[in-house]
């Protein structure tokens, strides 16, 4: 399996060299990350709790960094296992070049996985693995551009548009997670069963796109069942709604 | 019910126990005390086992015992056969390499079993599991095995060396060549015989249960053919002595071949059991099914047939290379030979046969028999060559087989086989008939007016059924004889059970069978039983597969009931001082000719076991036995039409109308065979169109689940058309030839002609998925793609 991708992120290429070999950092960015240490300069180890369509499993994966050039790029090799789920290895290249006061990162990656993982999951792998890139950009990005973000403004609307927007540019490409865990085996997140059914719905699903609309409603869902502003029959409306101007939008 | 004899449409009596949920399978027992097997599976296609550590698992909750290959050969448990030996064109033996019920070095295949953890319950099992830690060194696989004897590709074995396992021959190589030589045409075609996952409902379950008190064993397992599994876990694999053996195979969900064979998992619950003292149960899940059912064909082919100016056949010579997967399964040497290369010769004269198959191991599941084994394969060599010739001289494909059929019999075809009387152009004319081909130009007309390609494609199929005389299989390697027992065992109060060593797993043998008793004593159905697939009951079986029940089963049913009726005539003679040869046995009464004299069947029967009167010497009781062994395979043969619709735009193929007209000699219950023929054809169908078995590079097999491999759904099919010829078979007491495998034999290159046929094109790759039917469109039609 090829996957490849470009990202746009909004800090000099060496902060985000420093942040992809930071170890904290890299473990918030990588959702369902339970651990994750810095053997050495070249060597981590992370232990990452995935879910691939119907196979869930906590994988244990080593990541070696091959011929860093800092700050341009680096290779990383790795290997995770997932026990009876099953296995994934592979490298990725990844590339930092500068532009601007921003960073673009492209990669190059390829995996092959197995057990379970092939048997059950082969179909919707990629997807899944675009989606948890996307999630890891949208995390990292968030990170290194938050002291030029301003505060944002009153409360629910930007709870439920803000986590969305940066998830939008990223969409395009399919991907693995390039660092720390290092290869296509994807980092869930499993923070709730309703946030999780919709990811599965949406990694199900056959479009080629991360539907940013399902993550605005699982975003509303969330705080539906927090019951803020007057319970779910609110957030149902205004999840409606957003869908449809998403909808608008892309027209 | 009343009497329902030879020919009657009776329905089966099985399926209200099936439908209403009332069946009992393996998994339904339960036993007390009893424990649950899970097996710890290889994710990796080829490794060493570097090290395995069991330490974790064992201190789980709820374990009772973890148990590992090393365990398995420490017990004096044996490596797994091959039942069935071949030789190559050397002379030299068929090189099988180890089978271990869990290989503590080295795993051959994604899914092969490494080490197997008891547990109190199934949870309990897995999680433990999970716990054990192994270091697997991964080397590199081999799954395209068309390529398995290149310079450098990855080895299985290292006694096979270039993965070759065997090249065997069948026919006269020099006598076909110069066939060729002096031919007017010459047709090659390449082929690709599909992978097939064997899909029965239910997945393969075990229950073991070792009684120390009795130092005794009983298994109840999902096999084909429990007697033979005694057979061979007794005689081979060690596990128990044959006579502190019990086999029960109850109720048994689908088998279509993949239930033949002894697999590891069931050889490790009898040891479990002896290990642990407790019953051991183990099911497969549907992913267990998936990855370690033998699969089923696996051929790449080329094949090329030889014709003189006036079109008839002069040669075929056919060169195969056949997947076994990674190790040798118990029927996997004579699937892709014996039951292979002797049908080459289809329905045709064909005076120069020559065939060679390789085969060849792969890190893949073991292949073995799979519904039709080797008959499908052979079949669709020279029903798609036919087709084939016929496109490209330029006559019609009816025209070309009626010059070619075989029209006198007995025939000896020059690959063994002497086939038995039929009628293959009777067979023909008959299909056309039911298919109204006359008026095939105008449904063609009226799809081309809807945008849609219509194609017609004929299959004219022959297989050799009953898999029998035991002389002849043994003189071709068979290690076992292939004959059938039966007990006719008459009840005091007249009712009767029969006793056979055929199993049923979906045939209707509980109807069918009782449809022989009832025609010859005119006694009602519902007063006969049949008692199968229980070791301590059943003297002894072959088991059912080949479609061996009817033709081989049936008839020793017929010579023990032959020997019950002499016995029950020479008693009713006596009690009515009449001659013997004078009695009639109808409507449930023993006769004396021309007289009013008769006695009741159960009158008769209870004078039997009273025994206050029998004849001078005549032993008390009316129970018989029977041991049968045909004097021929027999010949299943049939005519198949297949008419596809396919929409250009989609790539999708409608089956429009299939016709199929067969001959399976006698027919006990025309409802059960139409059953098996719709069954076959569903199976033929969808290994035409739908179902592939897929492995990646690495050996992962990623067909693994119904979402990525496609077994047939009622809107895939048609309607039947359904007629037969019932031509007897004069080598079995009751005529049968069999019709159990006939719709999967003959369907796939019916629908693959008949594609091809709408497309213009000269093959397509099963399965004929609606994008390689698209682009194959696409490319037949570049004018239209260009507009």
């Amino acid at each position: 399996m090829e996957l490849t991708g470009e990202h746009r992120i909004p800090a000099p290429r060496k902060v985000v060299w420093d942040a992809l070999q930071d170890p904290e950092i890299l473990k918030e960015c990588i959702k369902g990350c339970q651990r994750l240490e810095k053997i050495d300069d070249r060597h981590m180890e992370a232990t990452v709790q995935a879910k691939v369509g119907p196979v869930k499993a906590t994988f244990e994966a080593n990541v070696e960094i091959v011929d860093p050039k800092e700050p341009e790029g680096y290779t990383l090799t790795g290997e995770g296992k997932g026990g009876v789920a099953g296995f994934a290895k592979g490298s990725a290249d990844v590339k930092l070049a500068e532009d601007g006061n921003d960073t673009i990162l492209t990669y190059n990656a390829s995996a092959k996985i197995g057990g379970k993982l092939a048997q059950l999951g082969s179909r919707l792998v990629d997807t899944t693995a675009k989606k948890y890139a996307a999630d890891f950009f949208s995390t990292l990005s968030e990170k290194l551009s938050v002291a030029a973000v301003t505060p944002p403004p009153v409360a629910p609307a930007a709870e439920a548009a803000a986590p969305a927007a940066p998830a939008a540019p990223i969409v395009e490409e399919p991907m693995p997670e390039p660092d720390a865990a290092g290869r296509v085996e994807p980092s869930a997140e499993l923070i709730d069963e309703g946030v999780s059914e919709a990811e599965n719905a949406a990694a199900s699903a056959p479009i080629d796109s991360p539907h940013f609309e399902d993550t605005i409603e699982t975003q509303l869902e969330v705080a539906a069942g927090r019951r803020v502003w007057g319970g779910p029959w609110f957030w149902g409306i205004l999840a409606f709604a957003a869908v449809i101007l998403v909808l608008i939008a892309l027209q | 019910m009343g009497v329902q004899g030879i020919g009657a449409r009776l329905v089966r009596k099985e399926d209200q126990r099936f439908i209403t949920g009332s069946g009992r399978y393996t998994d339904d027992i339960s036993e007390r005390h009893m424990t649950t097997a899970v097996f710890l599976r290889s994710p990796h296609a080829h490794a060493k086992i570097a090290s395995m550590d069991i330490a974790a698992a064992k201190t789980m909750p709820g374990v009772i015992a973890v148990i590992t290959g090393q365990d398995i050969i420490d017990g004096g448990i044996g490596d797994l056969i091959c039942g069935w030996m071949i030789h190559s064109k050397d002379g030299s033996p068929m090189k099988m390499s180890p089978y271990k019920v869990m290989d503590p070095d080295t795993v051959r295949y994604v899914g092969q079993p490494v080490a197997m953890v008891v547990a109190e319950t199934k949870a309990q099992a897995v999680d433990a599991a999970e716990a054990i830690e192994i270091d697997y060194q991964t080397l590199p696989a081999l799954t395209d095995f068309a390529h398995a004897m290149d310079e450098g590709a990855p080895q299985v074995h290292e006694v096979a060396p270039n993965n070759l396992i065997c090249d065997w021959q069948l026919g006269d190589e020099a006598a076909t060549d110069a066939a060729f030589a002096s031919a007017a045409h010459v047709v090659e075609v390449d082929i690709r015989n599909n992978r097939l996952v064997p899909s029965a409902i239910e997945p393969r379950a075990a229950v073991a249960s070792y009684n120390a008190a009795e130092d005794h064993y009983t298994l109840y397992t999902t096999s084909q053919n429990p007697h033979v599994a005694r057979l061979v876990l007794s005689a081979f694999y060690n596990v128990a002595p044959e006579h502190k053996l019990r086999v029960v195979a109850p109720d048994v969900g689908g088998g279509f071949g993949s239930k033949i064979y002894i697999y590891p998992e069931e050889i490790a619950c009898l040891f479990a059991s002896r290990t642990v003292k407790r019953p051991v149960k183990w099911t497969a899940d549907r992913s267990e099914s998936f990855m370690t059912d033998a699969h089923g064909r696996d051929h790449v082919t080329k094949a090329k047939l030889a014709l003189d100016a006036d079109y008839k056949f002069l040669g075929l010579k056919v060169d195969t290379i056949a997947n076994i997967g990674a190790y040798m399964s118990l029927f996997s040497s004579a699937t892709p030979t014996y039951l292979y290369a002797t049908l080459l010769s289809g329905q045709y004269n064909l005076p120069n046969i020559y065939a060679n198959v390789k085969l060849v191991y792969s890190h893949t599941t073991p292949v073995d028999a799979y519904r039709g084994a080797g008959r499908p394969e052979a079949t669709f060599v020279v029903e798609r060559i036919v087709e084939v010739t016929a496109r490209k001289l330029g006559i019609s494909p009816v025209e070309l087989r009626r010059r070619n059929f075989i029209t006198a019999f007995p025939h000896q075809t020059p690959v063994l086989m002497n086939y038995d009387p039929s009628d293959f152009p009777g067979l023909l004319t008959k299909a056309l008939e039911v298919i109204d081909y006359d008026n095939y130009p105008a449904r063609k007309a009226q799809s081309e007016a809807d945008g849609k390609l219509r194609g017609i494609g004929f299959s004219c199929y022959i297989e050799a059924c009953g898999i029998a005389p035991s002389q002849a299989v043994g003189s071709l390697g068979a290690g076992v004889g292939l004959w059938e027992s039966a007990e006719i065992r008459v009840n005091p109060v007249g009712t009767i059970e029969i006793l056979t060593g055929s199993h049923s797993h979906g045939q209707g043998h509980e109807t069918t069978f009782t449809q022989v008793v009832a025609e010859r004593f005119g006694i009602p159905n519902e007063n006969i039983q049949i008692v199968h697939g229980d070791t301590d009951k059943v003297q002894f079986g072959m088991g059912t597969y080949g479609s061996r029940s009817g033709p081989v089963g049936m008839g020793a049913i017929a010579k023990a009931l032959d020997k019950v009726e002499k016995k029950a005539k020479l008693l009713a003679g006596h009690l009515m001082e009449a001659d013997p040869d004078d009695i009639v046995i109808e409507n449930g009464e023993l006769k004396v000719a021309g007289t009013d004299k008769k006695l009741a069947w159960h009158e008769v029967s209870l004078a039997a076991y009273v025994a206050h009167n029998l004849p001078e010497g005549m032993e008390p009781g009316l129970t018989e036995k029977s041991f049968y062994d045909p004097a021929n395979f027999t010949f299943p043969a049939g005519a198949f039409i297949c008419e596809v619709e396919i929409d250009p735009g989609t790539g999708v193929t409608r089956i429009a109308n299939f016709v199929a007209v067969d001959d399976f000699g006698v027919i006990i219950n025309p409802l059960v065979v139409e059953g098996q023929v719709h069954g076959g054809l569903a199976q033929g169908i969808g290994q035409a169109l739908l179902e592939g078995c897929v492995y990646d590079d690495a050996g992962q097999l990623i067909t693994a689940s119904y979402m990525d491999y496609c077994v047939p759904r009622a809107d895939d099919l048609p309607s039947f058309a359904l007629d037969h010829l019932e031509i007897a078979n004069p080598s079995n007491p009751l005529g049968i030839k069999g019709c159990g495998e006939a719709g999967a034999i003959g369907a796939p290159p019916a629908v693959i002609n008949a594609i091809t046929d709408a497309l213009g094109t000269e093959n397509i790759i099963m399965p004929a998925t609606p994008e390689k039917v698209w682009r194959a469109a696409q490319a037949a039609r570049p004018q239209l793609a260009a507009e």
